[in-house]
C-alpha cells in the first residue's frame, strides 16, 4: 500500500484522517507544520503528500511551491486540503504546484478516490 | 417845466432813464430806476410814485418812489380812492392842474399839480405812476409824451423780468428737487431726507417755517419728523387725524390755507406756545394714499398765504410725498437687506459670495471659522488660490465658472489658512439681480465630522464581517472533528456491527454538517457584505455545468417524491462567469424547490437570451404570501422559525443567491403566491466582465 505524508496542523484532524486512511490500509507519516513537511516530503519516503494549506510557520502553498523546487526526478503527488471551498483556493493550489485539491471537512470516500486516481499505478 | 432844460439834456436824460430800465433785473428795481430817471434834472419831476395793484383787493401799493421822504413802505391806497384811482379805472392818463380843487385828492407833500399814467401790462392795467409838482399847472403836453414814453418802457420790463422771474423760479425749483433726489440718495434716514424737504420747501416759498409729517397706518397718526423755524421743537408731535392744519387735510385729504391761525378753530393743543400768524397747509398722497403732510407758516401778520403760495406747494407736495415713499421703501429694503445679511452672517454654514471677476466679495463668521481667513484678508482674492489645494485647484476652477451659470453640488477637499485639510460639501448658485449675474455664492459645509463618523462605520462593519470570517474559520476547526469522528465511528460501528448505534450516530452528522453549511454561508454573506467576496471568472460550457448541478440535486428532488422537468435547448454554449458561484446558486434555488414541494414537479429552464442567459426555477410547491415575499431575500427570512426546524436549511442560501447575482451584474427575481408554488429567475449575463462586475458592486 502506498505511503501518505500527512501535513496538519490540527490534532484532531491529524488523529482522525490518519486513522481512517490506516484503516483504509495506507501507512500514514505526519508532519504538524510546513517546514516539517517540505523536510520530510524531500526524502523521498512517500507516495503522496496530503497538504493542509493553513499551516503554521510556513503555509501548505509555500512548502509545495519549496517541494516542488527541489523535485527531483520522481515528481511526489500533493494534494491541497483548504478548511472551505473559498473560490479562488483551488486555482492558487493548483498554481502552487498541488495535483489536486479537495475540501475539509473530508468526505473521505470522494478523497479515496483522489488519492487513488493520483497513485493507483502503484 | 418842459422849457427850463435844453432838448438836447432832456434827451439824454430820457436815453439814461431807458437804459437803467433795460438794465433792471426785477420788478423793484424796474420802478426805482423809473422813478430815480424822471427825477432827473434834465426833467425836472420832484415827486414821483409807481404803486401796483394788488389783484386781491385792488388796493395800490407803492414799490419804488422819490421825493417822499417819509412815504411808507408797501404803502396802500384803497381801491377807489386818490386821484390816480381813475387811471386805474379807465386805463387813461389823468391830468389834474390844480390838487386843491379835487375832491378826491389826498393829502401829500406836494399840493400843486398831479398826473397819474396807468402801467400796462399784458392788456391789463397793473399799476399806476403817479407825478406831482408842488404848484398847480405846472404839467403840458411834453409832459404827457415822455411820461407816456417811460411808462411804455416800464411795461414792457416788467414783462421781461416777469419772465424772466418765472425762468429763475423754475430753475430754482427744479434745482431745490434734484437737490431732494441728490438727499434721497446720498442721505438714507428718513428724518434727514424730511428736514431737507421742508428746508427747501421753507426757503422756496419765502416762509417763516414749516414742519413735515409721516402718516403712521398703524397708529392712525401723523409724526411730525422734521421741523423747520417753527419756534419750537415739534419732531416726534403726534396729531390724530382732525387735529391741526396737518391733521386737517390728512383727513379732508385737501389742501388748506389758514389766514389766522389763532383764530382757527381746528388749531391744536400741541401748538398753543407757537407764534404763527398763517399757515397752509397740504396733504402728502401718493395716489390716493396718504403718505403724510407738509405745513408751512407765516409768523408775520403782514404776509397771508395766496394762490401762487397753494401752486408752489402743490408743485411740491407731490414731489415731497414721493421722497417720502422712497425713502419708506428704501428704509423698508434696507430693513430686508440687513434681514437677508443677518441670515447670512449667523449661517452655521460658511458663506462667500464672488463677483464676477471670481474675487471674495463677502464672506460670513461661520466661512472665517472654517477657513480661518478674515473678511479683510480675503477680500478681493481669488477663492480657488485660497483655499483649493494643488491637487484640487481644476476641479475647485471648474466648480467656481459652473456656479456661474447653473448651481452645482459636490463634495471636495479644500485647504485651511493653517495648511490643514478639510472635507466640504459645496453648494454654489449663481447670484442674479434683475436678471442680471452678477457673481455667485458659495456655501462650504464641513463635512470632516460625517466622513469619519462613515469611515468608523465602514470600519466597523467591515471589522464586523472580519470578525464573523474569522470566527466561522475558528468554528469550523472543532466542527470538522465532530463531523469527522461522527463518520469514524459509523464506519467503526458498521464494522463491529453496534446497528444499534447508526442512528444517533447519524444525528450527530447531519447536524454538524447543517452546522457547518450555515457557517459557510455566514462567512459568504459575510465576505460580500465586506466587499471581499472575489468573483473568479472563467469561460465553461453551460450544458456540462448543469448536467453537474442536476446529478447533485437528483437525490434531493426523490427526497419528496418530486419530479424535475429540465427545459434547455441541445447547445447552450459557453458564457464566462464565477462557475462555483453559478453552481451554489442554481443549488440553493434548486434545493430549496424540492424542500417546500411535495410530490409535486420542479423546472428548472434555461435559455439563452440576447446577451443573458437566464435561468428560471419553479415549483409547485407551498408558495409565499406577498409579506414573505417581500423579504424572501433578506438573511434569515424564512417564512417562520418553524419553517427552519420542519424544512431545514440555513435561511441564507436566498440572501447569497442575491448578492452573488448582484456581485455578477445579473439579477434574480421571484413570484410567488400561497400554495402555487414560487418562481424563481436569476438573469446573469453571458459575459461577466471585470466592469460590469465593479458596477454592480458600487449599486
Amino acid at each position: 500500500m502506498a505511503k501518505i505524508l500527512l501535513v496538519e496542523d490540527n490534532e484532531m484532524n491529524r488523529d482522525m484522517l490518519s486513522r481512517r486512511l490506516q484503516r483504509k490500509g495506507y501507512e500514514v507519516a505526519l508532519a504538524v507544520d510546513g517546514r516539517q513537511g517540505v523536510e520530510m516530503g524531500q526524502s523521498g519516503e512517500y507516495d503522496l503528500i496530503l497538504m493542509d494549506m493553513s499551516l503554521p510557520d510556513m503555509d501548505g502553498w509555500e512548502a509545495t511551491r519549496r517541494l516542488r523546487a527541489t523535485d527531483g526526478s520522481g515528481r511526489i503527488p500533493i494534494i491541497a486540503l483548504t478548511a472551505h471551498a473559498m473560490a479562488g483556493d483551488r486555482e492558487k493550489a493548483l498554481e502552487a504546484g498541488c495535483d489536486d485539491y479537495d475540501t475539509k471537512p473530508i468526505e473521505l470516500p470522494r478523497l479515496l478516490g483522489k488519492i487513488e486516481a493520483l497513485v493507483g499505478g502503484d | 417845466m418842459n422849457h427850463r432844460g435844453a432838448l438836447a439834456h432832456r434827451q439824454a436824460a430820457l436815453l439814461r432813464l431807458s437804459t437803467a430800465i433795460a438794465a433792471a433785473d426785477d420788478e423793484k428795481e424796474i420802478y426805482q430806476s423809473v422813478v430815480d430817471g424822471l427825477h432827473d434834472e434834465a426833467l425836472g419831476y420832484n415827486f414821483l410814485g409807481v404803486f401796483l395793484l394788488d389783484p386781491e383787493t385792488g388796493d395800490r401799493v407803492l414799490q419804488a418812489s422819490v421825493g417822499w421822504p417819509d412815504a411808507p413802505a408797501n404803502m396802500r391806497v384803497h381801491a377807489g380812492e386818490g386821484l390816480s384811482a381813475q387811471a386805474i379805472r379807465d386805463g387813461q392818463l389823468h391830468y389834474t392842474p390844480d390838487v386843491t380843487q379835487a375832491t378826491d385828492y389826498l393829502a401829500s407833500l406836494a399840493s400843486g399839480s398831479e398826473v397819474d399814467v396807468p402801467l400796462r401790462f399784458d392788456g391789463e392795467t397793473i399799476g399806476v405812476l403817479v407825478v406831482e409838482s408842488s404848484v398847480p399847472q405846472a404839467f403840458g403836453e411834453e409832459d404827457f409824451e415822455i411820461l407816456e414814453a417811460a411808462v411804455n418802457q416800464t411795461g414792457i420790463a416788467i414783462g421781461r423780468a416777469r419772465l424772466l422771474a418765472a425762468e429763475r423760479r423754475r430753475v430754482n425749483e427744479h434745482k431745490a428737487l434734484l437737490d431732494t433726489m441728490a438727499d434721497l440718495s446720498s442721505e438714507l434716514e428718513l428724518s434727514r431726507v424730511l428736514q431737507a424737504v421742508i428746508a427747501r420747501a421753507v426757503t422756496l416759498l419765502g416762509v417763516t417755517g414749516g414742519e413735515v409729517a409721516i402718516y403712521d397706518e398703524e397708529t392712525d397718526e401723523l409724526v411730525v419728523l422734521a421741523s423747520e423755524n417753527i419756534g419750537k421743537d415739534s419732531i416726534g408731535t403726534r396729531l390724530k387725524p382732525g387735529e391741526g392744519a396737518m391733521g386737517n387735510v390728512a383727513q379732508t385729504l385737501e389742501p388748506l390755507i389758514i389766514p389766522s391761525y389763532h383764530e382757527w378753530r381746528g388749531r391744536s393743543e400741541k401748538y398753543a406756545d407757537v407764534v404763527v400768524h398763517s399757515v397752509m397747509a397740504a396733504p402728502l398722497l401718493i395716489g390716493q394714499r396718504l403718505v403724510g403732510a407738509i405745513a408751512t407758516v407765516h409768523s408775520d401778520p403782514a404776509r397771508v398765504f395766496g394762490p401762487e403760495d397753494l401752486r408752489l406747494l402743490n408743485l411740491f407736495a407731490p414731489q415731497a410725498a414721493v421722497a417720502i415713499e422712497n425713502a419708506r421703501l428704501y428704509t423698508s429694503a434696507q430693513r430686508q437687506k440687513q434681514y437677508f445679511v443677518a441670515l447670512v452672517r449667523n449661517s452655521p454654514v460658511a458663506i462667500v459670495t464672488l463677483n464676477r471677476e471670481k474675487r471674495i466679495v463677502e464672506l460670513n463668521p461661520a466661512f472665517e471659522e472654517l477657513f480661518g481667513y478674515s473678511q479683510e484678508e480675503a477680500f478681493g482674492q481669488d477663492l480657488d488660490a485660497l483655499i483649493a489645494t494643488e491637487a484640487t485647484r481644476r476641479e475647485a476652477e471648474q466648480y467656481t465658472l459652473d456656479a456661474l451659470d447653473r448651481p452645482v453640488h459636490g463634495i471636495a477637499r479644500r485647504r485651511r489658512k493653517d495648511n490643514t485639510l478639510v472635507d466640504v460639501e459645496i453648494l454654489a448658485v449663481p447670484v442674479i439681480v434683475d436678471g442680471e449675474r452678477v457673481g455667485l455664492m458659495g456655501l462650504y459645509h464641513d463635512i470632516s465630522e460625517l466622513l469619519r463618523a462613515r469611515r468608523d462605520a465602514e470600519a466597523a462593519n467591515s471589522a464586523k464581517s472580519q470578525f464573523l470570517a474569522s470566527m466561522s474559520h475558528e468554528l469550523r476547526t472543532p466542527l470538522n472533528a465532530i463531523i469527522g469522528y461522527s463518520e469514524m465511528l459509523q464506519e467503526e460501528v458498521e464494522e463491529l456491527g453496534h446497528v444499534e448505534l447508526q442512528g444517533d450516530l447519524e444525528k450527530i452528522r447531519t447536524a454538524g454538517r447543517h452546522l457547518l453549511s450555515l457557517i459557510n454561508d455566514i462567512l459568504d454573506l459575510s465576505k460580500v457584505e465586506a466587499g471581499k467576496m472575489d468573483l473568479h471568472l472563467e469561460t465553461f460550457e453551460i450544458g456540462s455545468m448543469l448536467d453537474d448541478v442536476i446529478s447533485t440535486v437528483r437525490p434531493l428532488v426523490a427526497q419528496n417524491s418530486n419530479q424535475l422537468d429540465v427545459q434547455r435547448s441541445g447547445d447552450m454554449g459557453a458564457m464566462r462567469a464565477d462557475l462555483t458561484k453559478v453552481r451554489q446558486m442554481l443549488l440553493n434555488l434548486l434545493s430549496n424547490a424540492c424542500k417546500f414541494t411535495q410530490g409535486g414537479t420542479i423546472t428548472l429552464a434555461v435559455v439563452r437570451e440576447g446577451s443573458e442567459v437566464v435561468f428560471n426555477i419553479r415549483d409547485t410547491g407551498i408558495g409565499m404570501t406577498p409579506e414573505q415575499l417581500g423579504k424572501v431575500f433578506e438573511a434569515f427570512a424564512q417564512a417562520e422559525a418553524s419553517t427552519t426546524s420542519k424544512y431545514g436549511g440555513t435561511g441564507l442560501g436566498l440572501a447569497i443567491t442575491k448578492r452573488f447575482s448582484r456581485l455578477m451584474g445579473g439579477d434574480v427575481r421571484v413570484t410567488s403566491s400561497p400554495g402555487e408554488g414560487s418562481s424563481f429567475t436569476i438573469r446573469l449575463p453571458a459575459h461577466v466582465s471585470a466592469a460590469s462586475v465593479s458596477s454592480a458592486a458600487t449599486s
